[in-house]
This record gives C-alpha cells, sequence and structure tokens, in this order.
C-alpha cells in the first residue's frame, strides 16, 4: 500500500528507526551512559526541590557571573567528549598498523570530524567567552554587560548547538569530512547522509549565539567603563577581549553565509561549491579560511590576556610594555585578516599570492613575539609566586614558543607543500591550541576560580594536574611532529609504514598521561569543594590582585560593586590598596544609594528551546516542525520585546548589607598589612 | 584617544538609547535623505540605460553613484556624524570598510590565480591527439 508508506516520511521526513545505529555498539553505549547520566541528573534536581533555584537563579538569569559560569560548565563537559574522541583516535593509530584496528572507517571518521567541531567550537570558544563574560564587565567596573538578556540568548544558542552535535551520537550520524566539512566531500552526491546536516545547523545556530557574544562584548568594553577607566587604563584582559570581539563580529558572519551557501546546495540544488554546473570548490576553501584564520585569534587573543594579568599578578609588578602589548593586540586583531590563504598554499595558486601570504603569515609573529618578551620582562625582577595559574603561564610560553616556531616554518611555502596535511601540521596547531588557549584557559580557570565561587582551588592537585598535562602535551605531540616528518599524513584510519608504528604508540602513551592530567583537574575541583570552608576566600583578593573584578567580595553581589570604582590609573585595584594601606581605611561611613538591575528573563532559554526543535527539523527535513520552532523563536522574541518592566531595585539598605560584610573583612586585612 | 573618551563619558548615550531630537527635525531628516536615495536610485537607472554619456563612463558613473548612495544611508539613516559621540561608530565603519576590502580584494586576487600551477590548457589538448 503506497499511500501509507509516504505518509510516514511526510510525518517525520527523514527520520526514521535506521537513524539509530543499533548496529554500532560504541556510540550507542556511549549514547545510552550520557542519557542515564543526564536523566540521573534532572531527577535527582527535581527530587530534591532543586528545581526552582536552578531556573531562578541559573537558567533564566541575565547576570554575566552565572552566564560565565554556565559557558564554562558546558565547555568542561564538552571538553570531556572532545577528550574521549581523541582517546579513541589516537588508540585506533597505535593499534591500527597493518590491521583495521577496532574503529571501522566510517566511524572514525566522524569521530575526527566531532573531535574537531566540538573542540573548537564547543570547547575552546565557549570556555574563552565565559571567562570573558565572567570578568570583563568586573574588570571594568559596572554592573553587567550592555546587553544582560541577549547575553543569555547567546549562551542557549551555542548550548542548542552542542546539543545538536551529541545527539548525532544516537540519532543519525556526525559529519565524516573534517572538522571543516570541505565540498566536494561534503555536497550531497558524496554526503547523501544527515551528518554534514548535523555539523552545518548546529553551526549556524550556535554561530549565531557567538556573534551575539560578540556585539555584547564590544559594546561592554567600548561603552560601558566606570569612571576614569579610559582605553589605556583598561586591564590588558580587556583589550584582548576587544580585538578578539571584533574579530569575532567580522569574522562570523562570513562563516554563516559560508554555511549558508554549503546548505543552499544541499537542500535546494544550488551549486555554489559543486563540481558541475560552474560550482567552484576553491571558494569554500577561500571563505572558509577567511573566517578561520581570524578565529585563531579570537581563541588565542582571550588567553594571551589571561597570561597578561595572571604573570603581572604573580610577578607583583606592573605589566611590562602595557602600551606595546596594546598596540600589538590591535595590530594582531588587523594581520589576522591578511594571511588565511596559509591554509591552502599547496591548492594552485602562484608564487605571487603564496609569497605574499606566507610573509603576512610571518610578520604576524612579530606582533606575537612582542607578547612574549613582554611577559618575561614582567617577570624579570619581580618576586614571582608560583600557584597554579603561574605555572599554566609559565607552561604557555614555553610551549607556545615551540608552536609558533613551527608555525612560522610553515609558512613558507615550499615547506609547506611537504608538510601539508601531514601529521606535522596536526602537531602544530595542537602545539599552539593546547598550548595557547587550552594553557590560557585553565590558568583562567586557576585564577578567577575564587572569584566566581568564594574559595580557591587546590593548589596540590591543580599542579599535579599542570605537571601532568604539560608532560603528556609534550610526549603525546612531538612523536606526531616526527611522524609528519616521516610522511605521515593526518587522519590515517590505518597504515602499513613500520617506521610511523613507534611513534603512535609514544603518542597514545602520551595520551594517557594526558588523561591522567584531566582527571586530576577533576579531583581538584571535587577536593576544593570538599574543602571549600579551609578554602574560603573572606576578602575577596586571594592572590593579591592589581585589576578592580579583586576590589569586590568573592563571589560578587549580584550588583558587583556597591559604588562605581573611580580609576586613577593602571592596575586600578593595586592603586586603591596602596592608597588604603596609607590612609589605613578604605571607605569612612559611606553613603548607599537604590541600584537597578535586569531582570531574570526565560527568553534565552526559550528561544534555545525553540531553535534546537527547528534545528533538528532542518537536519531531518521536518518541514511542519521547523515552522513550529521558527514560529516559537520569534513569539518568544516579541514577547521580550514587548515586556513593561525590565529592571528591579535592590534598595539602599539591601546594598549597605551586601556590602557591610565585606567591608569589614578588608578593614581587618589592611589594618594588619598596616600593623606588619 | 583615550583621554578624550575619559572626558565624553559622561554625557555619552547609553547602547540602544538614541539621542534627543525633536520629532520633527528627525522626520525633516529622514525625508531628505528618503529623497537623496530616491534621486540617487532614479539616476543610477536613467544613467545604465542612457547613450546622451560617453559609453565608456557608465561603469565609472554607476560606481560613483553607489558610493554616494552608501554615503546617504549613513548619514541619514544610520547616523554617522563626526561628532565626538560618534567615534566608535566611525571606528567601528572603518574597521568593517576595512575587512571587507582584505576579504573581497583578497579573494578576487587569490581566485584569479587559482589555476597558475595548472599546465596551460592549449598545450594539453594538442598531447590528446
Amino acid at each position: 500500500m503506497p499511500a501509507v508508506r509516504t505518509v510516514e516520511p511526510m510525518m517525520l521526513g527523514k527520520l526514521d528507526w535506521s537513524a539509530i545505529p543499533f548496529d554500532q555498539p560504541i556510540p550507542l553505549i556511549a549514547g545510552a551512559v550520557v542519557l542515564v547520566g543526564i536523566l540521573g541528573v534532572l531527577a535527582w534536581v527535581v527530587l530534591r526541590g532543586h528545581l526552582p533555584y536552578l531556573w531562578d537563579e541559573w537558567i533564566t538569569s541575565v547576570d554575566h557571573k552565572r552566564i560565565g559560569v554556565m559557558y564554562i560548565l558546558l565547555a568542561s563537559v564538552m571538553l570531556l567528549r572532545g577528550g574521549s574522541d581523541a582517546i579513541m583516535m589516537r588508540i585506533q593509530q597505535a593499534v591500527a598498523y597493518q590491521s583495521q584496528g577496532y574503529l571501522p572507517p566510517e566511524h572514525y571518521n566522524q569521530i575526527f570530524s566531532a573531535h574537531g567541531t566540538i573542540m573548537i567550537f564547543f570547547v575552546a570558544m565557549p570556555f574563552v567567552i565565559g571567562l570573558m563574560n565572567l570578568v570583563v564587565p568586573l574588570q571594568l567596573g559596572v554592573r553587567d554587560v550592555a546587553f544582560p538578556t541577549l547575553n543569555s540568548v547567546g549562551f542557549w544558542l551555542t548550548a542548542t548547538g552542542a546539543l545538536l552535535v551529541n545527539i548525532s551520537l544516537v540519532v543519525g550520524e556526525f559529519a565524516r569530512t573534517g572538522w571543516l566539512a570541505f565540498p566536494p566531500l561534503s555536497e550531497l552526491s558524496y554526503s547523501p547522509g544527515v551528518g554534514v546536516d548535523y555539523y552545518a545547523w548546529s553551526l549556524q545556530i550556535s554561530g549565531v549565539g557567538t556573534l551575539v557574544a560578540g556585539i555584547n562584548l564590544v559594546t561592554t568594553v567600548l561603552k560601558l567603563r566606570t569612571r576614569g577607566m579610559n582605553y589605556l587604563r583598561m586591564p590588558m584582559f580587556c583589550w584582548t577581549t576587544l580585538a578578539s570581539n571584533l574579530l569575532i563580529v567580522a569574522a562570523f558572519p562570513i562563516l554563516t553565509a559560508t554555511l549558508a551557501m554549503l546548505l543552499l546546495d544541499r537542500y535546494l540544488g544550488f551549486h555554489f561549491f559543486t563540481n558541475e554546473a560552474g560550482g567552484n570548490v576553491m571558494m569554500f576553501m577561500n571563505l572558509i579560511w577567511a573566517w578561520g584564520h581570524p578565529e585563531v585569534y579570537i581563541l588565542v587573543l582571550p588567553a594571551f590576556g589571561i597570561f597578561s594579568e595572571v604573570v603581572s599578578t604573580f610577578s607583583g609588578k606592573a605589566l611590562f610594555g602595557y602600551r606595546s602589548m596594546v598596540l600589538a593586540t590591535m595590530a594582531i586583531c588587523i594581520i589576522s585578516f591578511m594571511v588565511w590563504l596559509h591554509h591552502f598554499f599547496t591548492m594552485g595558486a602562484g608564487p605571487d599570492v603564496n609569497a605574499i601570504f606566507g610573509i603576512a603569515s610571518m610578520i604576524i609573529a612579530v606582533p606575537t613575539g612582542v607578547k612574549i618578551y613582554n611577559w618575561l620582562f614582567t617577570m624579570y625582577g619581580g618576586r614571582i609566586r608560583f600557584a597554579t595559574p603561574m605555572l599554566w603561564a609559565v607552561g604557555f610560553m614555553v610551549t607556545f614558543i615551540i608552536g609558533g616556531l613551527t608555525g612560522v616554518l610553515v609558512a613558507v611555502p615550499p615547506a609547506d607543500f611537504m608538510l601539508h596535511n601531514s601529521m606535522f601540521l596536526v602537531a602544530h596547531f595542537h602545539n599552539v591550541i593546547i598550548g595557547g588557549v587550552l594553557f590560557g584557559a585553565f590558568a583562567g580557570f586557576e585564577y578567577w576560580f575564587p572569584k566566581a565561587f568564594g574559595f580557591r582551588l587546590d593548589e596540590r592537585w591543580g599542579k599535579m594536574a599542570f605537571w601532568f598535562t604539560f608532560l603528556g602535551f609534550y610526549v603525546t605531540f612531538l612523536p606526531l611532529y616526527v611522524a609528519g616528518m616521516l610522511g605521515m599524513t593526518r587522519r590515517l584510519q590505518h597504515y602499513d609504514v613500520a617506521a610511523w608504528r613507534p611513534w603512535m604508540l609514544v603518542a597514545a602513551v602520551g595520551m594517557a598521561v594526558l588523561t591522567i592530567g584531566v582527571i586530576c583537574q577533576i579531583t581538584q575541583l571535587v577536593v576544593s569543594i570538599r574543602n571549600r570552608e579551609a578554602l574560603r576566600d573572606r576578602t575577596g583578593d586571594p592572590w593579591d590582585g592589581r585589576s578592580l573584578e579583586w576590589a569586590t567580595s568573592s563571589p560578587p553581589p549580584v550588583f558587583n560593586f556597591a559604588f562605581s570604582p573611580d580609576v586613577r590609573g593602571e592596575d586600578a585595584y593595586w592603586d586603591m590598596k596602596a592608597l588604603a594601606r596609607k590612609q589605613s581605611l578604605e571607605h569612612e561611613g559611606p553613603e548607599y544609594h537604590d541600584i537597578e538591575m535586569p531582570r531574570n528573563s526565560p527568553t534565552g532559554f526559550v528561544c534555545a528551546f525553540f531553535a534546537s526543535i527547528m534545528g533538528f527539523a532542518l537536519i531531518w527535513h521536518i518541514w511542519w516542525m521547523v515552522i513550529l520552532g521558527g514560529i516559537g523563536a520569534f513569539a518568544t522574541f516579541v514577547v521580550f520585546a514587548w515586556r513593561d518592566h525590565d529592571e528591579y531595585v535592590i534598595p539602599a539598605a539591601e546594598v549597605a548589607r551586601i556590602d557591610g560584610i565585606n567591608l569589614e573583612e578588608r578593614r581587618s586585612l589592611v589594618s594588619m598589612a598596616g600593623g606588619v | 584617544m583615550s583621554d578624550q573618551t575619559h572626558m565624553h563619558v559622561e554625557h555619552d548615550i547609553a547602547p540602544g538609547d538614541e539621542e534627543q531630537h525633536s520629532v520633527g527635525a528627525r522626520i525633516l531628516g529622514y525625508v531628505v535623505g528618503l529623497a537623496l536615495a530616491l534621486l540617487l536610485t532614479a539616476t543610477s537607472f536613467f544613467i545604465a540605460g542612457t547613450d546622451l554619456v560617453w559609453q565608456p563612463s557608465i561603469p565609472v558613473a554607476l560606481i560613483v553613484l553607489a558610493i554616494a548612495q552608501m554615503g546617504v544611508h549613513l548619514v541619514f539613516f544610520l547616523h554617522i556624524t563626526t561628532g565626538p559621540d560618534n567615534t566608535n561608530n566611525v571606528l567601528a565603519l572603518a574597521f568593517g570598510l576595512l575587512v571587507v576590502f582584505l576579504v573581497v580584494g583578497g579573494t578576487v586576487w587569490i581566485m584569479a590565480h587559482l589555476n597558475q600551477n595548472m599546465p596551460p590548457m592549449d598545450q594539453i589538448m594538442p598531447m590528446r591527439n
């Protein structure tokens, strides 16, 4: 009966029971474990009655600190997912010598595609955006970001993207095309499944989230600075945030447009990037890297900012060469748009084009070198405390220089012709992204954790986590350089060359050491939460900090500062402390005022809920559900736009009570310091 | 840059807020903008099909008119001015233009050079015979 058989596909598009991979135990078991985990957490939350708290204080929160924490939580969970993919790949390459290993090719291809996509878009991006969200308004001495509700929308849309990628684990499949889904492989004729659609729609939705986060943070830095905080008094992290978010605003529309063209090819029979009918795959390479190279700096610039803060704080000195650091940051911001061709030197361009882009790629190493020297000179002559954040910073400097040097090497077109798509390249970009971005994220995590939660992290476990991760990184990735030199190309599911085998085995051992590092990090968190009373940060300034985030309590009150701080120079809080020690008082009977704060709003969560439905429906061609999701998201926006009350008032008495607790702690600190 | 910004922080405009002008002045601004935009559009269509001017000058004239059109939009609808409170907007515009120039110009240049390392097709064809 053909009539019956056509009704079902109409209702659910391409979706039916064959989408669930019952024949593949690994994704099914992994998916089941994750599902049971999520259901367990949900059940615990509901049964213990935490749901109202979660809804009121977190899900609907428009507080930049809460949203920042949620971004980092998302990134941490996804780091475990992307890390599991990495472990599986390392094991596969260790065992798949003259054999098929344990992962069939189509599954292995999905794993390396998911690993790259997840690590860049759902680990590195949310981690740095989370830290910027958490810290930048505090450093600027203001009460919130420029657009608090938009901030929440941005976070939840990012979470939608992450959700869709993870759904692909059990419903359907993920892309097998690598993390940038190059056509013609990603076109319908070569990838007819839903994998590329999962990839493209999750990036389109989370890309919107990233774009609004970028607009929000640019506006915050440009428009919402406290009294006296002019541009050249901003902490370095605010500068790198500005540069990074300018790049987001400029570059992410390119990604969105490029993926939109790919989707038009796949859904509506267009021919932007197809082999036939005038399509040009090289235009995809060109456009995706015009986004992709700035993206590298979007990730690493905030990390540079974190290291600047950490190095200066733990050396007990002002940042060396502050103005040259600002200049280097903005130079990177511009030059990062002039180097993208170095990702496809080998694809046919002539010597003029390759030489110019090769030289530009080497030039961009200069401002980065300036920064390295500035950090070294900041440390020079300082009284350095090797706390965990500082260890990450020093580890970064060593690792990033190696990664940077191999980068300058592949910036030479003739060398790149030898190394393109080899394991050398894989080693190089892991060298800069792990050594730069991930070490930066961990440094920022350790450094600002006390600010976010009011207690420090356990130093012993933190140091162990650093050393295992640091050593594990070298043991994993230095062999990959060698394998690349021996001619091993990337993304090999199996191989027959005996010379590569030992290096793959060493890399697998390194991966085990890295895994111990991750376990130490988790243990550190658990141990610290258990010992939180002993680790409590009462003054709000656990590291003897220099910028304004340390001028308020830990965790900061919802309004951040009872008074807008008055900034008179660089290192604003350092100056205030010096002044306070001299006068042995911070404030004398301050007069408090009512504070207006933005009301919580479920807009972000509801929008993302409908966006998830819409994304899932688009992937599976369930058109009625697409319309439903679209209408729902638009209706949410309309309801938000027409709301009457967008702020609530915290009375002066309440402000006085909250601020008084912290002021007492600080007074005792100052009097102690004055007495010594 | 910095000191100037600091001075203007006090009477700066919060994001999302607009300057307080009387309604009449604002409507007048939009009407003038609309009239200029329509005039430039009409001129473009007229120039494109006319034989009153020297033919090779037509593309140049269209480019000039397009740039003027963008200028009208920026000034009358997006309110880009040279005032001190508009520094951020002007800088953002400059940054945007620079990025567009780099990406579009770079793309045209790259795509035009893509087949440099291909053997010339007219020399391959005879070899097949």
